[in-house]
């Protein structure tokens, strides 16, 4: 049976004087923020959002730490961590040997940190930034010795930090944040 | 040499030229430009936003505006096979044209030698252009031969039974007032702090609404919204005409501030328009100017503050409201007529 078409009428609100009373409020809102205007639009090379530790960033081989267990890249859900094989000199003893290190392919990886976290002598880290920028795909798969290495952060070195607080009036807020050394 | 330079001056400053050229054209060009940059500064501030920024950030982005121009000026003018060529073509054409034409049936100066024409039935006669420029939108979305653009067309078509008449008997209410359809005397009788925003506010509101209304200004920004209709009657438009079609709104709408900063804010008034060129024509258009850039500049703002009406909200409140407003700013007028307050 098909369905019984209603003819429904939205009831209106309020009359002539409550709306007129709305626009003088909507106008008297817009002056206010014309001559006040509390942006919070992020200018991003001369600005950047300072993130939290802990934040997932970029991925860092602290090399001396690592045991060469391959749980990285037995766990990376991507297949960006693998491993290879690289002649290793041990310290004490002077005998060199073939160990499995890990590298990261950017080009894959989703930064989801389980290597991180699944690395059992802490030998991973992330920065706490992601705006990294590289010129090829090619440069994106590091080897080795860029995998020790903390990417180069452009915006730390162009822009000043800021961060975003939620205030009860204003919702977002953007503050900047005092680098040491400078006077609250 | 001098007989020649003077000869170009002669021509230049014959009133009908410069009016319609200097006044009507280049100037109202130069404050459109201006007010696309307020606009858009505005209503990134009032949004919390920054808005234009990175072309001239020294200038906060006035740059940006020529920018566009140029990217204007050297895009493709796409004809499509389907339109009606012609219609296509003149109809931009023709709306741009009769915006600025009622500039000549406006007085800058009250010194009858500075008049382009007769003066004595000028307010009915720049009303009666003003309202012949929408007849060519409607006709430029039929011949573009797209859904879209008779759409808007149509929502165009809707909005002048909205707007055509709240606008005239508001601006006819000031002819109401002063028993006169010269402009020259409708400024004159505004002398002191008599002008008519005071004496008849409630005309003022109606044409300003009506002028909003008109030149698709924000809360009624019906014809051409994008979310709805992409470009309304000027879908098909590419390049410069493009350009034009949407500054052909702005220079009507910088013509209708003129229109109310003669009839309801008191033209040149608090100047005495004195002797010669200058003092007598130029400064007293400059005023007028002023108070017209002022208007564009209010108008603007409401872009930052308001959504869109839908269309049969816009034509609710322009025949409940607007339209009994005017009517009462008429009677307004009358009644002020016969006390002679004027």
């Amino acid at each position: 049976m098909p369905a019984k078409p209603v003819s429904k009428q939205v009831p209106s609100r309020g009359g002539i004087f409550s709306k007129f009373k709305g626009n003088i409020e909507a106008i008297a809102i817009g002056v206010k923020f014309f001559f006040n205007p509390q942006r919070f639009t992020l200018i991003y090379p001369k600005e950047y959002i300072k993130l939290k530790e802990g934040y997932r960033g970029f991925i860092v081989l602290r090399k001396d730490k690592c045991i060469n267990c391959g749980s990285c890249a037995r766990i990376c859900p991507a297949a960006a961590m693998r491993l290879i094989r690289l002649p290793f000199t041990d310290p004490k003893t002077g005998k060199t040997r073939m160990k499995l290190w890990p590298v990261i392919n950017y080009n894959r990886c989703i930064f989801c940190g389980y290597c991180v976290d699944v690395c059992p002598t802490e030998a991973l880290y992330h920065v706490p930034y992601h705006d990294v920028v590289y010129e090829t795909m090619d440069v994106m798969d590091l080897d080795l010795e860029e995998f020790q290495k903390e990417p180069e952060w452009d915006a730390e070195k162009l822009g000043l930090p800021v961060k975003y607080v939620v205030d009860e009036k204003m919702g977002l807020v953007k503050v900047r944040i005092k680098e040491e050394g400078e006077k609250q | 040499m001098s007989g020649i330079l003077d000869a170009i001056i002669k021509i230049i400053t014959w009133p009908p030229l410069w009016q319609l050229v200097v006044l009507g054209l280049l100037i109202p060009l130069g404050v459109v430009v201006f007010i696309l940059w307020f606009e858009r500064k505005t209503a990134a501030r009032v949004q919390r936003r920054i808005g234009p920024y990175h072309v001239s950030p020294k200038i906060a982005g006035g740059l940006q505006l020529i920018a566009d121009l140029m990217r204007y000026m050297f895009q493709e003018v796409i004809i499509p096979k389907t339109v009606d060529k012609f219609p296509f073509i003149v109809a931009p054409l023709a709306a741009l044209i009769l915006s600025i034409v009622p500039v000549v049936a406006i007085p800058f100066t009250s010194i009858e030698a500075y008049f382009p024409i007769d003066m004595s039935y000028s307010l009915i006669i720049s009303l009666a252009l003003l309202t012949l420029s929408p007849l060519f939108i409607i006709l430029s979305g039929w011949a573009s031969n797209n859904k879209f653009s008779v759409i808007g067309g149509m929502r165009e078509a809707y909005l002048i039974t909205a707007y055509e008449l709240v606008a005239v008997l508001a601006f006819l209410s000031a002819g109401a007032i002063t028993g006169s359809f010269n402009l020259v005397d409708i400024v004159e009788a505004q002398s002191g702090v008599k002008w008519f925003i005071i004496l008849n506010p409630l005309a003022f509101a109606a044409a300003f609404i009506g002028v909003l209304l008109s030149t698709s200004g924000f809360p009624f920004e019906i014809a051409e919204s994008e979310h709805e209709v992409v470009a309304g009657a000027f879908t098909e438009y590419s390049g410069l005409v493009y350009g034009m079609n949407m500054g052909a709104a702005y220079l009507k709408r910088m013509i209708f501030s003129i229109m109310i900063a003669v009839v309801f804010l008191g033209g040149w008034q608090p100047y005495t328009p004195g002797e010669g060129f200058i003092a007598g024509y130029l400064v007293p258009s400059i005023v007028i100017l002023i108070k017209a850039t002022v208007l564009m500049m209010i108008f603007s703002f409401f872009r930052a503050v308001y959504g869109r009406y839908r269309l049969d909200q816009a034509l609710d409140i322009a025949w409940k409201i607007l339209f009994p407003l005017a009517v009462l700013g008429f009677g307004l007028g009358l009644l002020e007529a016969y006390l002679g307050i004027i």
